[in-house]
């Protein structure tokens, strides 16, 4: 931004800003370079390595990736991963998004009490929230079960979390729970700033409900979706914390994903093994990798948007 | 709750103001319409506070009637509040928790605001580069950097310390809070700074007495956020501290589970207490919350 002084003042005072503006930026650029520029350099060497954390580091190229590729369970960490991330992220964008257009549609003031009630599994950790669920999915004493019990439904009780059927389901029907109610509010913030008139113009023509949804909102909505959608992916390839606390990738690995697996690699030696730190990294690199990918979507989306 | 039997009459008093002007043939149908997607939205309310309810209720039951009783229990006892605050050491991890999220709050905060303003408002070489840089935070989860953190931590000598923590947490949180304040400052005039700047203040004294005062919604915002999001962080708190009194509450109620399997109201009674400072906060600062959530998701 050029100054509209003139002369010397003005090159005075453009150098004491650029001045201010480094010393400003100093203090988070120093925190990032040694606590997020660096590890990521030491992910990504690292993943080329052979170390247990103690004695010598061997660099042995890309082993671990062709590692990766003949390990049954980072296959089932790959597919666990992603069926994860697709099923909560388009489950949590499609709920999140008719709840809001649903919200918006009735009172000011039961929509208020609505959002928050809606928001309220979103505040909480997922530590508590996978404990509490870990409770309601007990086989044996669980509130699930005995709901469908007094119900008449004996046939529908699982043993939830033990069961390679229905442990996946169980884990994303408590992802959605937890993360439904933050896409809604960001829905309905995107809904707030369409253009009233579309709608009144849409039902001059006699355009239904349905129709002014489909050919108005969604349309509008387009570049919100593209941010809750990115944010999904993101948080479903990272996901850790209500699988780890819920079941720690099992039973026999069946909800395995990257996170729990390349956390017990390094982290988790309960069997006296050493830990993996090189093959672990190897996982985190993935992960990073399609993190990244989940924000390129995002940014493709919101061009197209804007062309 | 309160939703439902509010219906009805907001419906009578509201209708006539809140419809806009219609064919008149419209305007019958409407409160229909809202009162219909109120008992849509019902089943919904429930489903998600049904889980908080019965913990609720489980942590006032007698430990005897658990896994036996009705779902309302006919009598209501604290014991298991007791238990759980002297039992497994709440009031000092409850403490950790507490101050180990003040100071990141209090440091996200100071580190976020100064980058965020020299983001927005101020010119030098390089600022793009610079704050993409530091955007790439935004899309680097703890899971993929866990291991060379813990190794840094090692090397550094702050591992299995709570500074250590504090560290991470800030560092790793400045980024996005950064983002928004960025956000948030460029909606200030450019005339004031500039204003100020030929008055001869300073930048450091500009940034502070100018335009701070100004930016009060969105550092509450940013307060908010962060605290809710320290809190509630487990994986690094679990990786980082191994003696059990230096926990933060996460990382303990998540131990409770083994220790306390056939307990449930003492295990939900911890729950309940830790949730309680995140949602006093979400309860009393819920609009800055929700106005910083959706400013950072559609910017």
């Amino acid at each position: 931004m050029p100054t509209s002084s003139g002369g010397r003042l003005g090159s005075r005072l453009k150098r004491s800003q650029r001045l201010a503006g480094y010393l400003f930026v100093l203090p988070t650029l120093l925190l990032f370079l040694a606590f997020v520029g660096w590890p990521i350099v030491q992910t990504i060497y690292l993943s080329l390595s052979r170390w247990s954390g103690f004695g010598t580091k061997t660099f042995i190229g890309v082993d671990n990736y062709t590692r990766m590729a003949g390990d049954p369970v980072a296959h089932r960490a790959l597919l666990v991963t992603l069926v994860f991330t697709a099923a909560t992220t388009i489950l949590q964008t499609v709920v999140g998004m008719v709840v809001a257009v649903l919200v918006n549609m009735v009172w000011r003031k039961v929509g208020i009490v609505v959002r928050t009630i809606l928001f309220i599994p979103g505040i909480v950790s997922f530590v508590v929230t996978g404990v509490l669920w870990k409770l309601i999915y007990d086989p044996n004493v669980g509130t699930l079960n005995q709901i469908l019990g007094s119900i008449g439904l004996e046939s529908l009780q699982h043993t939830w979390l033990a069961d390679r059927a229905t442990v996946l389901p169980a884990l994303i029907a408590v992802a959605v729970w937890g993360g439904v109610g933050m896409n809604m509010l960001i829905f309905f913030a995107g809904i707030q700033g369409i253009d009233p008139g579309l709608y009144e113009a849409a039902e001059v023509d006699g355009a239904g409900p349905f129709q002014r949804f489909f050919n108005i909102t969604v349309p509008q909505l387009r570049v919100v979706t593209g941010i809750v959608v990115s944010l999904g992916l993101l948080n479903g390839f990272k996901v850790f914390d209500i699988i780890y606390v819920m079941t720690a990738g099992g039973p026999n690995h069946a909800s395995e994903v990257f996170g729990t697996y390349l956390y017990n690699l390094a982290f988790g030696s309960t069997s006296g093994a050493l830990p993996q730190l090189g093959y672990a990294s190897a996982f985190s690199v993935v992960v990073m990798v399609l993190c990244i990918l989940a924000v390129v979507v995002q940014m493709a989306i919101t061009r197209r948007g804007e062309r | 709750m309160t939703a439902t039997e509010a219906a009805p009459s907001t419906q009578a008093v509201r209708a006539t103001p809140t419809t806009q002007r219609r064919p008149t043939g419209r305007r019958r149908r409407l409160p229909f319409a809202k009162t219909f997607v109120t008992f849509l939205l019902l089943p919904l309310c429930a489903l998600m506070v049904f889980p908080f309810v019965w913990l609720l209720l489980t942590s006032l039951r007698d430990r005897n009637t658990v896994f036996s009783g009705p779902f309302f229990p006919h009598s209501f006892t604290g014991s298991a509040y007791a238990n759980a605050w002297t039992s497994i050491g709440f009031p000092l991890h409850f403490w950790n928790s507490l101050w180990i999220t003040t100071a990141t709050v209090v440091g996200v905060t100071i580190f976020a605001t100064l980058s965020g303003y020299a983001f927005a408002k101020l010119d030098f070489p390089f600022k793009n580069t610079l704050y993409l840089l530091l955007l790439t935070t935004l899309m680097m989860p703890a899971t993929a950097l866990i291991i060379p953190l813990y190794l840094e931590l090692k090397s550094l000598g702050l591992l299995n310390t709570q500074v250590g923590l504090l560290v991470l947490y800030v560092s790793g949180s400045a980024p996005f809070s950064m983002f928004l304040m960025r956000a948030f400052f460029s909606t200030l005039p450019d005339e004031l700074i500039e204003a100020a700047r030929v008055d001869g203040s300073g930048e450091l004294s500009i940034f502070a007495r100018v335009v701070l005062p100004l930016a009060r919604p969105g550092v509450a915002t940013v307060v908010i956020f962060q605290f809710l999001q320290t809190w509630n962080e487990f994986l690094m708190a679990n990786t980082v501290l191994q003696d059990t009194d230096k926990l933060p509450l996460q990382p303990v109620l998540f131990t409770l589970t083994g220790q306390y399997s056939t307990d449930w109201p003492t295990l939900t009674a911890g729950l309940v207490l830790s949730i309680i400072p995140v949602v006093v906060v979400y309860v009393r600062m819920q609009n800055q919350f929700v106005a910083g959530m959706t400013l950072g998701a559609v910017k």
